[in-house]
């Protein structure tokens, strides 16, 4: 190779935007958080902060790594929890001097040893990342709890080398740990493997034609993501000197908005480590600015969104931005406009050719080679449903022998596939909706304080919780569409808006019940049959016409293969994606509603368990994360798999941690199903 | 035990001057996650206690919330530190994770309390109830209801927590013993009781509710009963539950036919079989109390370990009003028509808190 001639200082300045504006927020914030602080700034604030970000900013480093390559790691923060777990469960009580270098490995090589587990699925197997890293974090989230079920154990205060200084009152020892690995990722980025994990990010079919080894890169990402996660579980350990094995669960999101934050591009090929480590430090500045500014707690996490989304648009502004681009073809229409040269403007002319002669009749395939593609990716859920059938029959008993089971099936599958059209709708797009907890929640909590459990009160309430549901949608694609923002950041964001917006609105706690008419929809009976699934057999009815026999469907489609394709042949693609938005809010509306039915009343929270799952049935259920592929049904069939799934597990009397574990695994097989043939 | 002494000393001396300038005291309230009922209601409480009379002049109090990231909670606790904290109240998302950053507060003279759960470092002072006898308590009541035979269902909380681990040891300890009892199934249930029926559901779609004779429940009962009224089952044979102490539960445990105003659906008496513990939500204000009481240097025990609240269908008493006089004479159930969330819960009565009654907990009001 010969030598690389320097880029010009401007191309550095551009390429780096970025990271640049995540600093200036940074340093902005700093500065305000002291201005608000009555104390003046001192090495201790320093050094705390240092410290107290230090587990999200090492996570996120290892995040960004997956990031780039264009995966998607959840398994970040149960890894943290698990080499916790492991280190104060194993650790001698007795010995005050462990080696830190030793027990540091230990850490790497558990966590490099769950990335090498992602790896092969996603690596070599050619498995979705977000769903083997879900399973994944299943499995490591059970694991951790027969290591370790409760808090306590024991680090050696040796390890507490970590969050203490490395030069006393100048420079704290989390610094130099951040730095050493940023340091070790300069040098990884100049190698063939940056290089590799760059291309393949940026696009994996030309890096595949063009011969880069796409299979070991990414093996490899997740193997170093996983060791980072590892060494943010050896700091966390040091940090609070004692083991918990639930530490990092919570640690998934911040993880994600720090690497958000920091530049790097959901989708991979754009962004670096340094800026995830400076979003890190920006989401913990936020903490010290909400207690100097004594926000009110029901404010916080709207306040949190705001920064998230003020930092994300911040490093995002450009001429080449999404939003420029935007405003420049909006003038452009204003100018076609004025000119009268817009389409619909234009005398409506019949232009179509004629054909010539009578054409015969194209001779149809059969059902079966025209659906090859659909019933390829749709069965495998359920195939897996009736293994998990079989399983429960053999087990517990009472599936093929009455409908009990069956109704319980169907009732409990309802939420999820609800959600399946509206989330499955944006997966198909490409995009995701993380927004849908807190819609379900504000959504049950509205219908609960409004109809007061009067039946009446129903016919008011139902719509007007949908308008809000449509609004919330709308809001969700104007974000995306017109400011250009990734679907998974204003998602995000908007769901800590909601969450402040249902605790404003319901004052910490939940008013009122769900009417009667409503219980009787999802508890009633009506000759032996719960009165919604005859309900649910139209919604899925309607939601397979929707996507497959409608323009609309035809367009979310089309947008899914390629957005730009797709605008070029016509597709009015923004409004289709603000209308894929507004109905995901308004299934997850739908489902608030009738999760509110089923328990009597709503409660705070009652979503949160819905989010990972509605993501989880539709890639089960056949559909590309990155959109364009997938049928309503088989989402319908992963829905129905992994309730079957949780209804067995719960018929026995196995320890949590074996079904978290058991759970993770079916989750794999179902997705193994999938498997693209590679040739 | 020689340096906490040194710290005691420190702090009565600091204290003493504080109270020269006749300055309030600065008193941060670290929450968990304020999005369910338990939380919303002892954050009540303390803001009750907080603007009551005798502490409005003492106390400045501001409330933050950290979720249930325990990173965040440990920065939380340093900012406070660092904006001049005389005391910490900490509902401690881990016994474990904050003890550094706790034991650097208390190097600072900070007094830190920890509510509910626990803080295992040793310079916080605790106030909670034995989570053990929380779970054990209830599990023999249920052996006792049953004669010592019957297949059980058992609904934990949430996994990996200290207190989900001790109630369901306790439990577990005492039907162990007997061995009439079997453990038909075991779900988690996360303390909400949304999810306690989902899980049902679940375990109902593989049995029968014939097949089951009774539950042991930390938290569900009121759903557990609301379900077998929509299967079918009359009020006077619902099964034995042993569980949480919600409002909802408390009336569903008066006397079949009792008129309470507000009543609907399955919040209603039915004479239910119960026993109800509870972890009482009262206990972040109380160590608000004795937060001040320490920095006006009394003598406040490490531990304050508080009696668990047993409230069995025998011993349940509706309230009028809900003020703390009344509460005081015995009763522990409230009327429908004032709480409207069967999930609230009822346990908010202590001896040592006549500052505040129902209305605290339902809006933050302290008792005139």
């Amino acid at each position: 190779m010969t030598t690389r001639a320097m880029p010009p200082i401007g191309t550095v300045v551009q390429r780096s935007r970025a990271v640049l504006v995540s600093i200036a927020v940074l340093v902005g914030l700093i500065a305000f958080s002291n201005w608000l602080n009555p104390f003046p700034l001192t090495y201790f604030d320093i050094s705390f902060l240092a410290s107290g970000g230090a587990t999200t900013a090492i996570a996120a480093m290892g995040q960004s790594l997956v990031i780039l390559s264009g995966g998607f790691d959840l398994s970040a923060g149960a890894v943290i929890s698990l080499v916790n777990a492991a280190l104060a469960a194993n650790m001698d009580p007795a010995n005050m001097q462990a080696s830190v270098p030793l027990w540091t490995a230990f850490g790497v090589a558990i966590g490099m040893a769950v990335g090498a587990f992602n790896g092969f699925f996603i690596g070599f197997m050619r498995l979705q990342p977000i769903v083997v890293t879900l399973a994944t974090m299943f499995i490591v989230q059970g694991i951790t709890l027969l290591v370790m079920d409760k808090p306590g154990g024991f680090i050696s205060a040796s390890l507490g080398i970590y969050a203490g200084d490395a030069i006393p009152n100048f420079l704290p020892f989390p610094i130099v740990l951040i730095g050493v690995v940023l340091l070790l990722w300069m040098l990884l980025k100049r190698s063939r493997y940056g290089l590799a994990l760059y291309a393949i990010g940026s696009d994996g079919d030309a890096a595949e034609a063009s011969g880069l080894p796409v299979s070991r890169t990414l093996f490899v990402t997740y193997v170093l993501a996983g060791g980072l996660y590892g060494l943010a579980g050896v700091y966390v350990s040091g940090q609070t000197g004692s083991g918990d094995p639930l530490v990092g669960n919570a640690l998934l999101l911040p993880i994600f908005a720090a690497v958000v934050i920091g530049g790097t591009r959901l989708g991979g090929g754009q962004g670096g480590l340094l800026g995830s480590v400076i979003g890190a430090y920006v989401l913990l500045v936020v903490v010290n600015i909400l207690l100097a500014a004594n926000v009110s707690a029901y404010y916080s996490t709207i306040a949190e969104s705001a920064v998230l989304l003020a930092a994300v648009l911040a490093g995002s502004l450009s001429r080449d931005s999404k939003l420029s681009e935007q405003l420049r073809a909006g003038l452009s229409w204003l100018r076609a406009r004025n000119g009268r040269l817009l389409v619909s403007q234009r005398d409506r002319v019949d232009n179509r050719m004629a054909f010539a002669g009578s054409a015969t009749p194209p001779v149809l395939p059969g059902f079966l080679t025209r659906n090859a593609a659909v019933l390829r990716y749709s069965l495998p859920a359920w195939i897996c449903l009736l293994a998990v059938l079989v399983a429960t029959q053999l087990l517990l008993g009472n599936v093929f022998t009455g409908w009990a089971y069956w109704d319980s099936l169907i009732v409990l599958s309802t939420f999820l596939a609800v959600l399946a059209l509206g989330q499955g709708a944006v997966i198909l797009t490409g995009g995701l909706d993380l927004s849908v907890p807190w819609m379900i929640t504000l959504a049950g909590v509205m219908l609960t304080g409004m109809s007061a459990g009067s039946d009446g009160s129903l016919l008011y309430a139902v719509p007007v919780v949908l308008a809000v549901a449509a609004l919330v949608g709308l809001i969700n694609g104007i974000g995306i569409v017109v400011l250009g923002l990734s679907p998974i950041v204003f998602t995000l964001a908007m769901n800590g808006i909601l969450q402040g917006v249902t605790l404003l609105y319901s004052g910490g706690t939940p008013d009122g019940f769900a009417p009667a008419s409503l219980r009787w929809l999802m508890t009633g009976e009506v000759l032996g049959v719960t009165p919604i699934i005859p309900l649910l057999l139209v919604f899925v009815t309607f939601a397979v016409l929707l996507l497959t026999r409608t323009p609309f469907g035809r367009r979310i489609y089309a947008i899914g293969n390629s957005e730009e394709a797709a605008h070029l042949s016509g597709v009015r693609t923004s409004a289709t994606l603000i209308a894929v938005y507004m109905l995901c809010s308004m299934c997850a509306a739908v489902v608030g509603i009738l999760l509110t039915g089923f328990g009597g009343q709503a409660s705070l929270g009652m979503g949160d368990e819905y989010l990972l799952p509605s993501i989880a049935i539709v890639v089960v259920g056949g559909a590309l994360i990155t959109g364009g592929r997938g049928h309503y049904l088989g989402m319908v069939g992963g829905a129905v798999l992994l309730t079957a799934m949780q209804t067995l597990l719960a018929g026995t009397t196995l320890p949590y941690a074996f079904r978290a574990v058991f759970f993770g695994l079916i989750i794999l097989v179902a997705v193994v199903g999938l498997r693209e043939k590679r040739g | 035990m020689l340096k906490k002494l040194i710290g005691a000393l420190a702090m009565t001396t600091m204290m003493a001057s504080a109270a020269q300038a006749d300055e309030p005291h600065k008193i941060f309230l670290s929450m968990s996650y304020i999005g369910n009922d338990w939380q919303a209601e002892a954050a009540n409480m303390i803001k009750a206690i907080a603007a009551h009379d005798n502490f409005k002049d003492r106390v400045d109090l501001q409330v933050q919330v950290s979720g249930p990231n325990a990173q965040r909670q440990i920065q939380q606790i340093n900012a406070m530190v660092q904006s001049g904290a005389d005391a910490i109240v900490v509902f401690p998302i881990s016994p474990t994770a904050l003890n550094n950053v706790v034991k650097n507060a208390c190097d600072k003279g900070v007094v830190v309390f920890a509510y509910d759960a626990e803080i295992t470092e040793e310079c916080a002072y605790n106030v909670h109830i034995d989570q053990v006898e929380a779970g054990r308590i209830p599990a023999e009541w249920l052996v006792e209801q049953l004669g010592g035979e019957g297949r059980i269902v058992a609904v934990t909380g949430v996994p990996g927590t200290s207190v989900d681990a001790e109630r369901t040891q306790g439990a577990m300890e005492v039907f162990d013993q007997h061995e009439g009892i079997e453990i038909v199934a075991e779900a988690v249930g996360m303390w909400s009781q949304a999810v306690a029926r989902t899980e049902l559901s679940k375990i109902l779609a593989t049995r029968d509710w014939d097949d089951i004779d009774g539950l042991w429940m930390q938290a569900g009962c009121f759903t557990a009963n609301a379900m077998q009224l929509e299967a079918g089952i009359a009020p006077s044979d619902l099964k034995p539950c042993a569980g949480e102490g919600s409002n909802g539960g408390r009336i569903q445990m008066l006397a079949e036919g009792t008129e309470v105003e507000g009543a609907s659906g399955a919040y209603a008496p039915l004479g239910a079989p119960r026993i109800s513990y509870a972890s009482p939500p009262y206990s972040g204000a109380l160590a608000l109390k004795l937060a001040v009481d320490v920095l006006e240097g009394k003598d406040v025990p490490e531990l304050t370990k508080l009696p668990l609240p047993i409230v069995t269908s025998e011993t349940v008493q509706l309230c009028e009003t809900g003020s703390w006089e009344e509460m005081k004479n015995g009763c522990n159930a409230f009327l429908p028509s004032l709480v409207s969330n069967p999930g609230w819960f009822a346990s908010i009565f202590s001896q040592d808190l006549p500052e505040i009654g129902l209305n605290a907990a339902l809006v933050g009001q302290p008792e005139g």
